[in-house]
């Protein structure tokens, strides 16, 4: 009756040290990098292995919140295994920068794709791909033209009619750092305030159940991530690409600063054990082949001028960007929560 | 005589020194006695044993088996190296073991393992239920495996908790006989703890008793019963009528006031007349009990006075008195 | 006074000396296991002098009100949702034969496996517009219905259902006991099955019930992965956003330890009202004579419907809306690496199951075996890890082991980190989180062995360890194996611990299945989600046959 146990018991232990042996062997051999990610998307993991192909580098990826990353590499310090670190937004890669974590890199071949409003202006950090924050609305109740700016959106007229959602969402606390560095801050909290006023539901769900709501009825307008179209528009379940076709997208902003856009990017640890390997993979990362990938599969603006946006996303057309430098979006992240809790944006 | 067992101003107390279980208690045991702890609940006794099995550090005093120092203050030696045998309450046999393998137990070092435990179980009469679970005996017949268990090993010091209270009356007097026999027949000595002084006055040599963590008397049962130190003694070995100015006048007993006295309800007699000390009293109420009966008594100077008696009384009034060798006389 | 001072001196001279009798190896062990474990937790608690940020005053007006308030409410439908299905339903398994029952009987325990996160996904997907719910709505002519979940009460529902089992696990062992023979034992006084069971079982249960509703309290102030979705602000929302959001950890730091004492505070009123129910460890009593009630065909048929109830929410349905998710996306995620990836964590699973009973076994025991009064109450603090946030114990862990792994380089032991990166810190994480889990079955099963057995034991010339693996082990083995099934599931499932401190080449279906979701690719979540419940059905399936072969 013990038997079966034992033999578990066993294989569990050779399975232990096999693992432990494996783990060894690797370290040992010099050519490899370390990652830290926040984007757990399978284009990643896809264009890590073309590149182990390419190079030969082993990469070894840890998937986790930017902020526990941020605070592994805090505790590791010196010894932190880390390499590089990339995050879906600026606003970490800012604060990663701010407790020193990240190094410069001077490199001809990122300077030569990246424009600077797209990177740190040390050069800490540089982005990936962008996203831009756009509104959608439910094509069969609403008129594009009586929309304008994310600013009117608190206009009485929608009240009721928009759903966005938590604030503890880092896209809305971007988007909200970016309002009040264009609009200051007692105009950014009113307009907290009127969001809170016009919403048809407190805040709850993902970017694609705005859209399944402002499909379904219960709204007109939603706040969502362009990519979360283009995803939801090649679903494989046919309720979201219901929903995501009875909806258009909308970018605000157009006749003054330009829609608000947030990037993923990353940055070389302070302490990189790989720093050579880690600028080859951020180099491959802008390359035209990884940039593509970006774009086709997870539907992401490319950051290299030279690769083409996504058919759809170059079916929406294109809209002007906020230039705001990214790295406000990090410095008036804290403001933006706080400014949130205080109106009442759960 | 040789002493097994012997304590020296044993102290335990609980819940941070705020209840005391065992104050300063001394007594011994001599080899081949039986000796009986007395007491109600909560006045000490299983804490007591405890001590002595080493299931509990004292606080104070120590505790010497067979003349090695096992139970100090700054010291204790493990129960499993004592070598003293116990029977729980509850008997505590192994439920997942038979009554062979718990008697095997306790031998694990001996090499005659199976003679041993052939020849405790035909002991306790039970030879033929070796391959029985716990839950497959009868109370009685697992008490005498729990017996088995403790003597098996040969210990110097047996020691009995409650052994007979969970058996019902009728069973009670039969096991007690057939368990003091086979105790009797090893010539082991034991403690054993009851609540019950039936038990202790039946079988034990000597008698401790134990009252709010205090040894209040020990004795051997007979003098116990007859020269008890307190009132409190007295009336744990049956009803005690307590001799109060009152009644003292109405018996027109000369004692001095000033001194505790009491006397039996047995030493009483109902309809009285050849007693040194006599009085008249009126039945205000009588309870049958069966084989006796209780009277409610109304004395000729008013006191009130509660007998039993099996003796058929008629009438309303009745003489009753006692004798002045009966009377037990405290310091208190 | 001179006279006074002496007692004094020798009083303490006494207390001294009965110290040192007083101190034996197993206090010793105690004290190191304890500190072993209490390490992270300290490290966390110690923060708690350090103060909050200067956001606390922002959190506390703006956001602890409501998060408090939603925690205490959660608390409440939760504990008395999971009473109603898991007491109910091991009442029934235990005291009634019906059909399905055997099947039930661990069916019950299973919705454990699915992690309430997938669980609410689950349940919002099924409810929303084209899941099954409207499909089938559409059949009563009712266009694009959705019933909207997503609220306290749902999310309590959602939560409740999926964590019952506890409630079920630790009530069943009560009553499989004892239960059944004081019930007979009333029932023969007179007294009416139901009377029975509301007025002498019920009251007898209720440690046993306590203590698998703190595990589900501890559990649902831990949740975050359901409460953000479905947009319930709890307590835990309150730690991640002070952490996160507002860029302050010593603030999140600090409200952990506020956690802390909250349950610190549960766990001591669940001991108080176990030591004011001292009747409830009467000795064991033989359980082979446990024959289920036979009731007439109808009556067996509604039972199997009653107990079904909860295995259909807590499991079926999820399962179903999982199922459809895993079809439409079974191209692009089924592989090979799937089986690779279930092998790793049912090893991670096992090991750390493995371990944290071993602890868990040692705390309960070697604190019994220790003299001093101190030692026994300290190593109840053991279990206070499950009431942290995964992420913050893992952030207790790395502080103290980081140190550690540093002073082995700076020393010249090792030329990279020991034990961060590695299994060792990540299952030395586990132990710490869930210890409280393996805990709680283990301690109301060996207050079910009278302690006269152990004690017999030893005086019969065993020692403690002896008088353990004769004695305890096999009479305790039910509740090991409780132990060892809930945290063998627990980990399986748990995600935030592990993303932070996972070696590389180590991954688990718990975080591949995260990685979809925080994608919004919920979708894709389903498989290894599924993979997640297989895995775990392995040794529920298992260690159930053990015990069947042994009843």
């Amino acid at each position: 009756m013990k038997n079966p146990l034992y033999i578990l018991l066993l294989a569990v232990v050779l399975f232990s040290c096999k693992n432990d042996n494996k783990s060894n062997e690797e370290k040992t051999t010099s050519e490899e990098i370390n990652v830290y990610t926040h984007r757990h998307y399978e284009s990643d993991q896809a264009l890590f292995e073309a590149f182990e192909k390419k190079s030969g580098i082993k990469v070894n990826v840890i998937n986790a919140s930017a902020d526990e990353l941020i605070q592994k590499m805090v505790l590791e310090g010196e010894q932190s295994p880390a390499d590089v670190l990339i995050t879906v937004d600026a606003g970490r890669l800012h604060r990663a920068k701010e407790k020193d974590l990240l190094q410069p890199i001077s490199n001809s071949v990122i300077d030569s794709i990246l424009p600077s409003h797209l990177k740190d202006e040390d050069n800490h950090w540089f982005a990936l791909t962008k996203r831009a924050r756009v509104i959608v609305y439910a094509k069969d109740r609403v008129d594009p033209l009586e929309l304008s700016s994310y600013e009117n959106l608190v206009d009485e007229q929608w009240e009721n009619k928009i759903v966005v959602r938590s604030s503890s969402n880092i896209y809305n606390q971007s988007l909200m750092a970016s309002i009040i560095a264009n609009d200051g801050e007692e105009a950014a909290k009113m307009w907290a305030k009127g969001m809170v006023n016009n919403m048809a539901r407190t805040p709850k769900g993902n970017d694609r159940d705005q859209v399944k709501a402002v499909a379904g009825g219960e709204a007109d307008l939603a706040i969502v991530n362009t990519y979360y179209i283009g995803k939801m528009l090649n679903s494989e379940d046919q309720t979201e690409l219901d929903a995501a076709e009875k909806v258009a997208v909308f970018f605000p902003n157009q006749d003054d600063r330009g829609t608000h856009i947030n990037v993923s990017g990353i940055g070389v640890a302070k302490h990189a054990p790989n720093k050579e390997s880690a600028v080859q993979l951020i180099e491959y990362l802008l390359s035209e082949d990884a940039q593509n990938t970006f774009a086709s599969s997870n539907y992401e603006y490319p950051v290299n001028p030279n690769v083409e946006n996504a058919p759809i996303l170059q079916s929406w057309g294109s809209f002007k960007e906020d230039t705001l430098n990214l790295s406000k979006l990090g410095e008036l992240n804290k403001k933006a929560v706080i400014l949130f809790d205080e109106a009442g944006w759960k | 005589m040789n002493k097994i067992l012997e304590i020296n101003n044993l102290s335990k107390s609980f819940d941070g020194g705020k209840t005391k279980a065992i104050d300063q208690v001394d007594f011994f045991v001599n080899q081949g006695d039986i000796c009986a702890v007395v007491g109600e609940s909560g006045s000490g006794k299983t804490t007591l044993i405890r001590l002595i099995a080493g299931l509990e550090n004292p606080d104070q005093g120590n505790i010497i088996i067979s003349g090695k120092e096992v139970s100090s203050i700054k010291k204790v030696m493990v129960p499993e190296k004592r070598n003293v045998g116990m029977v729980f309450q509850e008997y505590a046999l192994f439920p997942h073991l038979n009554v062979l393998e718990n008697i095997i137990y306790g031998l694990a070092k001996r090499k005659d393992k199976k003679q041993r435990a052939e020849v405790v179980l035909e002991l306790v009469g039970l030879s033929t239920y070796k391959e029985r679970y716990a839950h497959e005996l009868s109370g009685g017949q697992q008490q005498r495996v729990a017996l088995a268990r403790a003597l098996a090993p040969e210990p110097s010091l047996l020691i009995l908790d409650e052994p007979f209270s969970n058996l019902d009356a009728m069973m009670r007097n039969q096991l007690r006989n057939e368990v003091f026999n086979i105790i009797k027949k090893t010539g082991v000595t034991a403690i054993f703890v009851t609540h019950d002084t039936q038990d202790a006055l039946a079988v034990a040599d000597e008698i401790l008793i134990l009252q709010n963590g205090k040894l209040v008397q020990k004795d051997e049962a007979s003098r116990l019963y007859h020269k008890p130190q307190s009132i409190y003694v007295a009336s744990l070995f049956g009803n005690t009528v307590q001799l109060n100015k009152g009644l003292k006048n109405a018996f027109r007993c000369p004692l001095k006031e000033d001194c505790c006295h009491a006397i039996r309800n047995e030493n009483i007699t109902i309809n009285a007349s050849d007693c040194e000390y006599v009085t008249t009293a009126q039945i205000v109420k009588r309870t049958f009990l069966g084989t006796h009966s209780q009277l409610l008594l109304k004395l000729d100077n008013g006191e009130n006075l509660s007998v039993v008696t099996n003796e058929a009384v008629l009438g309303d009034e009745l003489k009753i008195g006692f004798n002045s060798k009966d009377i037990l006389a405290f310091d208190e | 006074m001179k006279q006074a001072g002496n007692r004094n001196i020798n009083s303490f001279l006494d207390s001294f000396f009965k110290l040192k009798r007083d101190i034996n190896r197993w206090s010793i062990a105690t004290l190191f296991i304890l500190l072993l474990i209490a390490v992270p937790v300290l490290t966390i608690s110690v923060k708690l002098f350090d103060g909050p940020g200067e956001s606390w005053s922002h959190i506390s007006t703006y956001l602890l009100p409501s998060y408090l308030e939603n925690s205490l409410y959660l608390a409440l439908l939760c504990s008395l949702l999971t009473i109603l299905f898991g007491v109910s339903s091991a009442w029934l398994v235990t005291r009634y034969h019906f059909p399905l029952r055997k099947v039930l009987e661990w069916l019950l325990i299973i919705p454990l496996a699915i992690p309430s996160y997938i669980v609410a996904y689950a349940y919002a997907g099924f409810l929303d517009y084209g899941g099954v719910y409207s499909i089938f709505m559409e059949v009563f002519g009712v266009t694009q219905a959705k019933f909207d979940i997503m609220n306290v009460f749902g999310l309590a529902f959602v939560l409740s259902i999926s964590l019952f089992p506890y409630v079920y696990v630790s009530s069943r062992a009560f009553f499989l006991n004892q239960a059944v023979n004081l019930l007979e034992a009333s029932r023969l006084l007179g007294v009416s099955e139901r009377k029975s069971f509301v007025k002498l079982i019920l009251p007898l249960a209720r440690p046993a019930i306590v203590a698998g509703l703190v595990l589900v309290i501890m559990e649902v102030l831990n949740d975050y992965g359901a409460a953000q979705y479905f947009g319930v602000n709890t307590f835990t929302t309150g730690i991640f956003r002070s952490w996160f959001s507002l860029e302050e950890p010593e603030t999140a730091i600090y409200l952990s330890a506020l956690l802390l004492i909250l349950v610190f505070g549960l766990i001591l009123i669940e001991k108080w009202q176990r030591r004011k129910i001292q009747y409830s460890s009467v000795k064991s009593t033989n359980t082979k004579t446990n024959k289920r009630i036979v009731l007439p065909k109808f009556q067996q048929f509604i039972i199997s419907l009653v107990v079904i109830i909860p295995v259909v929410l807590g499991f079926f349905i999820p399962v179903l809306q999982l199922l459809i998710w895993a079809y439409k996306t079974v191209d692009k995620v089924m592989n090979q690496s799937l089986f690779w990836l279930s092998l790793q964590s049912f090893g991670i699973a096992f090991v750390t199951a493995f371990f944290t009973v071993f602890f868990a076994l040692i705390l309960l025991y070697f604190s019994k075996w220790n003299k001093i009064t101190l030692v026994q109450n300290a190593a109840k603090l053991g279990v206070l890890g499950y009431a942290i946030p995964g992420a913050v114990v893992a952030i207790g862990v790395m502080i103290p082991t980081l140190f550690l792994d540093k002073w082995f380089i700076t020393e010249g032991f090792a030329t990279q980190f020991v034990i961060n990166g590695t299994l060792i810190a990540l299952v030395y994480a586990y132990v710490v989180r869930f210890l409280a889990v393996a805990y709680q079955p283990l301690e109301s099963s060996s207050l079910k062995v009278s302690d006269s057995i152990p004690d017999s034991s030893k005086i019969l010339g065993m020692g403690n360890f002896k008088t353990f693996i004769k004695i305890e082990f096999p009479l305790i083995r039910a509740g090991m194996l409780s132990a060892f099934i809930l945290v063998f599931i627990d980990t399986l499932k748990e995600l935030p611990l592990t993303l932070i401190l996972k070696p590389y080449h180590i991954n688990t279906l718990a975080v591949k299945a995260y990685e979809f979701a925080s994608d919004e690719m919920v979708m894709h979540a389903a498989i290894p989600s599924l993979f997640i419940i297989l895995t775990a059905l392995i040794p529920v399936v298992f260690l159930n046959k053990l015990l069947l072969k042994n009843e």
